[in-house]
């Protein structure tokens, strides 16, 4: 008896194990097939995204990874539940259908109008994202600098232009300081030798001083006529402000869609094997020649990484002797580093400040003289790093750590050269030493009549040495050794090699250039156009050089986080030439000889004095905005806003983890329940899954 | 079901604009190099054999190509032959504006050589050889390999079943900024 319950008992579980094994089978299959293909419920209603207007069926349906054929069937499947609706709602959806079409069309014009799409696109496909990144940021610079020049030549250079040439002005003349130091002379001679045209032209001297380029051309003018009321000089500084608020917005919202995705997905360095691997191949790369050389990166960095593993696992069982070696080997290497670099920031002063004395020298000799602070800051942003990667390969770091230190050094040097420039340059200007050049006019005018002329023409030189610069490297160093190589195969050939496009250095240089015109705008306001110009002449000067004479690099960049990189070192120049503009506002005396503000003690007193002329209860209304019983109000509002939105990213971040953590949960789950299978039918004696696998092959054949 | 005439009719470019993420610009691109690559066969047919698709020049060195006929081919013959519907899957799934949920979607069936539905041992291997090149030199050494699938294995299996599923795979992909802009085919 209990022997046939217990056949019959274990023939049931026999037949629910069976069945359940089907059943696992059938699940692990559909579940597969249910991952593969998407979920669909035909009997759910159309209205789930009707909310939004017309734009939630139609969206879910294309986000839905099914073929057109299933697409277009559970379309006209919505469709035909025409869904109650009152006219209000069914005008909203047309209405919301109209906009979206407007907005895909005119999406499809901006496609065609976008500078430079199609030059990108080659570019990405056959040098890679890290190379495109480089150009699209070039392409960014240019689009900024024209939107700067338009901003500027609408509130300064076309009022200008129009106030001197209608002479509806009414310039103040400033009686207050001594008589000395109004006596600006740009010395406008009459004929000049042929070759001090250019001469002028690559210094910014003569016939250009004295013209729309500089400060100094521009006067402070009040225009009044006929209720129309233009103050120059307020103009002038507000649009310089302007300026600079312009661009950092731009950056920053530039910055903005990159740093949300790389904050999402938080730090790379967990997965990077995975996500190489599933993530690694460019689709749009084209060509045999672009596949091959990506796969042979992509091989390089696994490679690379494989190496840095075991690396790592050697060096953790390093001894402790071995260990502080090593320390005290890099310190010492720092600060050979910092060292170099201290030496090049002090040649640079002694060039800066042997230069300025040098004013009035003749011929080329004279502009030699002239161009020596830019001829010294290049040499050294060319030597200098070139000796820091000599020392790198002693400090034995993996090679991402090198160049992530390669790359803070060069900044910091480029960066911190032209302040050193600048510190110079206004210390000869204000006489830190308190001599008594100063006294007069609180500035040395007897060497800078017009003090913020010189500074923009400095700017004005180091921005056209700088393209000069890099033209040449092109024509006489690039060119040439491609050929070399190309025509010659010696040793020394093959060990050289082709030019390699080495994104770093070259977007250091961008990130240079328009600081150098961040900081001389406020003085030379046409610097942002020649910038446009340099930048526009400088993309196919790029392009070209890159497709006849470079070969890709091997190690790639990756294309999101170089551009945030990128972003942050051009913030970085934008803050040093910020600090330029703020102490040159507030703390110098402004020209008495020339220049919009000239009858001012501090540029910036122009606000004030235009303020106490506004009507009173205007005032009365700022002086209110300013108090601290709007201010506190306000402070403590915008806390609760941060608050708030801090503790919603908490809670993100928290469900994010707990989801993680019941997924792993729900995978232990399923292997503890087909554990329990296998032990369960191994007990009752049942065949086992795989038995039972042969079995149905055996059966199948 | 595609078209041989030589355009198409308003309200089946607005469908297909309602059912893939292209735009009305890029559907009519796809239509005229489909029917290039159509115009020396027979006009009565509609389904464009593999071997034409594959001399796209958008596919031709892609490592993946082979896979991609395959996925998005709807042929019973399981031939890898794309009809011009099948083509627009192909080219919105691979857009601009397609959402990352497609994209890993597709990629993960791309990478599943054997489509069994997850991606094993093999299935990685063969991954890895598409990558680095099919030659002996530029394949990984066996012990490189075994090092490098493992250590895959070790960072994406969380249920530790030996296999990379479907959500695992989205997990990995959506902790990668640069997956969006690198699974592009623009025509």
């Amino acid at each position: 008896m209990e022997f046939s319950e217990l056949q019959r008992q274990s023939s049931t579980i026999a037949h629910g194990y069976h069945g359940a094994q089907q059943l696992v089978r059938l699940r692990s299959k559909s579940v597969v097939s249910n991952q593969n293909g998407p979920q669909f419920h035909w009997g759910s209603p159309p209205s789930e995204g009707g909310e939004e207007g017309d734009s939630g069926p139609p969206k879910d349906l294309r986000e839905r990874p099914m073929t057109m054929r299933l697409k277009r069937a559970i379309r006209e499947v919505q469709q035909m539940r025409v869904p109650v609706v009152t006219s209000w709602q069914s005008w909203k959806r047309s209405k919301a259908k109209s906009l979206s079409r407007f907005r895909a069309d005119a999406g499809g014009v901006m496609s065609y109008v976008a500078l430079w799409r199609k030059a990108l696109h080659k570019i990405g496909g056959h040098f890679g994202g890290g190379v495109q990144s480089y150009f699209m940021f070039l392409r960014f610079l240019v689009v900024l600098n024209f939107l700067s020049f338009l901003l500027i030549a609408g509130f300064i250079l076309i009022p200008s232009i129009v106030f001197r040439s209608t002479s509806t002005s009414n310039m103040t003349v400033d009686d207050t300081g001594p008589e000395v130091c109004n006596v600006y002379d740009p010395n406008l001679q009459g004929l000049v030798v042929f070759y001090q045209y250019f001469l002028d032209l690559l210094s910014g001297t003569g016939f250009m001083e004295y013209s729309y380029m500089f400060y100094g051309y521009y006067n402070n003018t009040v225009a009044e006529s006929s209720g129309f009321h233009y103050n120059l000089p307020l103009a002038y500084l507000l649009t310089s402000v302007f300026y600079f608020a312009f661009c950092l917005i731009c950056i920053i919202t530039r910055m903005g869609s990159a740093l949300r995705v790389a904050v999402a997905t938080g730090s790379g360095a967990a997965g990077s094997y995975s996500k190489m691997v599933f993530t690694g191949w460019d689709y749009g790369c084209q060509g045999d020649r672009a596949t091959k050389l990506k796969q042979k990166s992509i091989h390089y960095q696994l490679q690379v990484d494989l190496e840095e593993e075991r690396l790592q696992k050697k060096a953790l069982s390093l001894t402790l002797g071995q260990t502080v070696g090593l320390c005290s080997l890099r310190i010492f290497l720092m600060l050979v580093s910092l060292a170099l670099i201290g030496g090049a920031f002090f040649g640079i002063f002694k060039a800066t400040v042997f230069s300025q004395a040098q004013v009035g020298a003749e011929g080329i000799l004279g502009l030699f003289w002239v161009y020596l602070p830019s001829i010294v800051i290049t040499t050294g942003n060319f030597v200098v790093p070139l000796m820091c990667d000599q020392i790198a390969l002693f400090e034995r770091y993996s090679p991402s750590t090198t160049i992530i230190m390669a790359l803070f050094r060069s900044v910091f040097l480029r960066m911190i050269s032209l302040g050193v420039l600048l510190f110079t340059l206004w210390s000869q200007i204000t006489c830190f030493k308190d001599s008594p050049k100063c006294e007069l006019c609180q500035y040395n005018n007897k060497e800078y009549p017009c003090w913020e002329t010189r500074v923009g023409q400095e700017m004005y030189k180091l921005a056209l040495f700088d393209f000069l610069i890099t033209i040449a490297m092109l024509i006489l160093v690039e060119f040439p050794r491609r050929l070399f190589v190309d025509h010659y195969s010696c040793a020394l050939t093959r060990w050289v090699g082709r030019q390699e496009f080495l994104v770093p250095p070259n977007v250091l240089g961008l990130v240079y250039g328009q600081t150098v015109v961040w900081t001389g705008a406020l003085f030379c306001p046409l610097l942002p156009l020649i910038n446009t110009l340099k930048f526009f002449i400088l993309f196919y000067c790029k392009k070209v050089t890159l497709f006849s004479n470079c070969r890709p690099a091997v190690k790639t960049f990756r294309s999101t986080t170089s551009t945030i990189f990128f972003l942050v070192v051009l913030l970085f120049g934008w803050g040093l030439a910020l600090v330029a503009m703020i102490y040159s506002l507030a703390q110098i005396h402004p020209s008495m000889s020339c220049g919009p503000f000239r009858s001012l003690t501090m540029m910036w007193s122009i606000v004030p004095n235009t303020f106490y002329t506004l009507s009173l209860t205007t005032q009365d209304f700022i002086f209110y905005m300013g108090s601290q019983a709007f201010s506190i109000p306000l402070f403590i509002f915008s806390c609760v806003v941060l608050c708030y939105v801090a503790a919603l990213a908490a809670v993100y971040g928290k469900s994010v983890d707990l989801l993680k953590a019941q997924f792993k949960l729900e995978g232990r789950d399923k292997q503890f329940l087909v554990k329990q299978i296998e032990e369960l039918s191994r007990e009752m004696g049942v065949p086992t899954r795989d038995q039972l696998d042969t079995f149905d092959t055996g059966a199948a054949n | 079901m595609g078209t041989t005439a030589s355009q198409l009719g308003k309200d089946l470019l607005s469908e297909y604009q309602e059912l893939t993420f292209l735009t009305k610009q890029e559907i009519l691109l796809a239509h005229k190099r489909f029917s290039e690559l159509l115009s020396k066969e027979d006009r009565n047919l509609t389904s464009v054999p593999m071997e034409k698709v594959l001399s796209l020049p958008e596919l031709k060195s892609n490592p993946f190509r082979k896979r991609i006929c395959h996925v998005f081919s709807t042929s019973d013959m399981k031939d890898g032959s794309l009809t011009f519907e099948d083509f627009l899957d192909l080219l919105s799934a691979f857009s601009d504006s397609a959402t990352l949920e497609i994209k890993s979607h597709y990629a993960f069936r791309i990478f599943d050589f054997d489509d069994d539905g997850t991606l094993d041992g093999g299935d990685l291997e063969k991954l890895v050889n598409c990558l680095t090149g099919e030659t002996e030199d530029t394949r990984l050494t066996p012990e490189e390999m075994r090092q490098l699938i493992s250590n895959i294995l070790e960072e994406s299996d969380i249920d530790k079943d030996g296999t990379v599923n479907l959500s695992e795979f989205q997990h990995v992909i959506s902790r990668s900024p640069d997956f969006v802009s690198s699974f592009k085919i623009v025509l």
